[in-house]
């Protein structure tokens, strides 16, 4: 059972992302060159341990004040304007760590300052202060599809005309603990992720990510026309293995995208299982339509990876050449998935998704003119 | 006579996921460890007995496709255990 898509224009005002090419400019740049940001590092840091990919703005180690906080405000000076945190205009923080990394240092040093950080709420308190926002910061958080809730929930208030602007702004850093939950599953090994890849060991990589959107009611030039949601209610660590779930998420922002020539930028992390039902789901549900992931360069941004991901496509479809499926290598799990660039003005909306732990699904459909 | 590596890894699997009600020898060497209805284990007993395994073995298991292979059965875990033994 698929339920219908919110079909709730936004127009995007601004967007951008911070990966560890720099902005969205520079990312979709490198992408369409095939560069690739992770690179094998110590999966606990200073602590050592295996070699995994890992594509970092910075030592993986937490630091006081946290290492994310400064980043984080020199990348909040590209947003634009406004009364951030106002009732009017508030702001929509989204992440799938927060500073877990902080709570990690605080065991790993008994250092108690870093407890100041650890929490969602109490990271989310430290950002608001330090960019200076009002006190209306909502907080999403579904793990790898966080940035899409953050999003569709932005859409929603605009569409019940609650807000006039929106900020939605995720953020996700890598910390030894999440890199060793990850190593631990098996899914984060030596290998470097290849997206949608037909091979005997699948691995992804994890990268730090940052994005914003400035979202404004109606429909303008570029918006995102519809958001689909879905979470199969199946396992924490794994998909029905009928791919009904992916299947789900995609006929619904299929029929919201109504017939529209459209690509897709999938989740793709690298993992096997999930990435084949992914690959074919999308492609019954998307025939012929270009299919494409940056983690295998990225890295997976985890909840920043919807926001992340957004921003690069904007960027791309600025220049108008889509970077293809970076770190992937024929053959594919199906005939879709572009390993190369190709042209963006062939197609009139992108599809965007994203996928997470627990079975959630989220799709947007982002139409351009 | 049974290989003492399957005795031991029986052993481990019964405490280590606490199976109140089974026995380690009630587990056959070539049942299925996950998705058994008899021993009802999931992915995060998998993830847990993996663990505990390379602990106790000294030995890596590197990625989810070789523990998915590794834990087909107790006598698929014991000869990947074999084989990699030493190499980790």
């Amino acid at each position: 059972m698929s339920a219908a898509a919110d079909t709730f224009p936004s127009t995007i005002e601004a967007c951008d992302c911070l990966t560890r090419f720099g902005d969205a400019d520079r990312t979709a740049e490198a992408l369409l060159l095939g560069r690739i940001a992770l690179s094998l590092l110590p999966v606990l840091g200073r602590d050592g341990g295996d070699s995994v990919p890992l594509a970092l703005m910075g030592p993986i180690d937490e630091t006081l004040p946290p290492r994310w906080l400064g980043v984080l405000s020199r990348f909040a000076s590209r947003i634009p304007a406004g009364k951030w945190g106002a009732p009017r205009e508030p702001v929509v923080v989204t992440s799938s760590n927060f500073g877990i990394g902080s709570l990690y240092a605080f065991t790993r040093d008994r250092d108690a300052r870093h407890i100041a950080h650890g929490t969602p709420f109490a990271s989310v308190e430290l950002l608001r202060r330090e960019l200076g926002w009002g006190t209306q910061v909502q907080v999403f958080s579904h793990a790898c599809v966080s940035a899409h809730l953050g999003l569709a929930h932005a859409a929603r208030l605009l569409h019940a005309d609650l807000v006039d602007r929106v900020l939605v702004f995720s953020h996700d850093f890598v910390s030894p603990f999440v890199a060793a939950g990850f190593h631990s599953l098996k899914i984060l090994n030596g290998g470097m992720p290849a997206p949608f890849s037909d091979r005997e060991i699948g691995s992804i990589g994890l990268g730090d990510g940052a994005g914003f959107a400035v979202l404004t009611r109606g429909a303008g030039p570029i918006r995102i026309a519809a958001h689909a949601m879905h979470n199969e209610m199946f396992h924490f660590t794994s998909n029905r293995p009928d791919g009904d779930g992916f299947g789900a998420c995609a006929r619904a922002i299929a029929a919201a995208a109504g017939g529209r020539s459209v690509w897709v930028k999938g989740h793709g992390t690298g993992t096997l299982e999930a990435g084949r039902l992914e690959a074919v789901e999308l492609a019954r549900q998307f025939p012929g339509a270009p299919l494409v992931s940056w983690k295998g360069s990225l890295g997976h941004t985890l909840g920043s990876c919807g926001m992340v991901e957004l921003a690069v496509t904007l960027a791309a479809l600025r220049t108008g050449r889509v970077p293809g499926t970076v770190g992937a290598t024929a053959p594919c799990f199906t005939d879709n998935v572009a390993l190369e660039p190709f042209a963006a003005g062939a197609f009139d909306a992108v599809v965007l998704t994203s996928n997470a732990f627990g079975g959630a699904h989220a799709a947007m459909l982002l139409c351009h003119d | 006579m049974s290989d003492p590596t399957t005795t031991r890894l029986k052993s481990l699997i019964v405490t280590t996921l606490k199976l109140a009600d089974i026995k380690p020898e009630d587990i056959p060497d070539d049942e299925p460890l996950i998705g058994s209805p008899r021993l009802g284990l999931d992915s995060i007993d998998a993830l847990e007995l993996v663990l505990v395994v390379e602990k106790e073995f000294g030995v890596k298991i590197g990625s989810s496709e070789e523990s998915r292979q590794a834990l087909g059965s107790v006598k698929a875990l014991a000869a990947y255990l074999k084989a990699h033994q030493g190499n980790s």
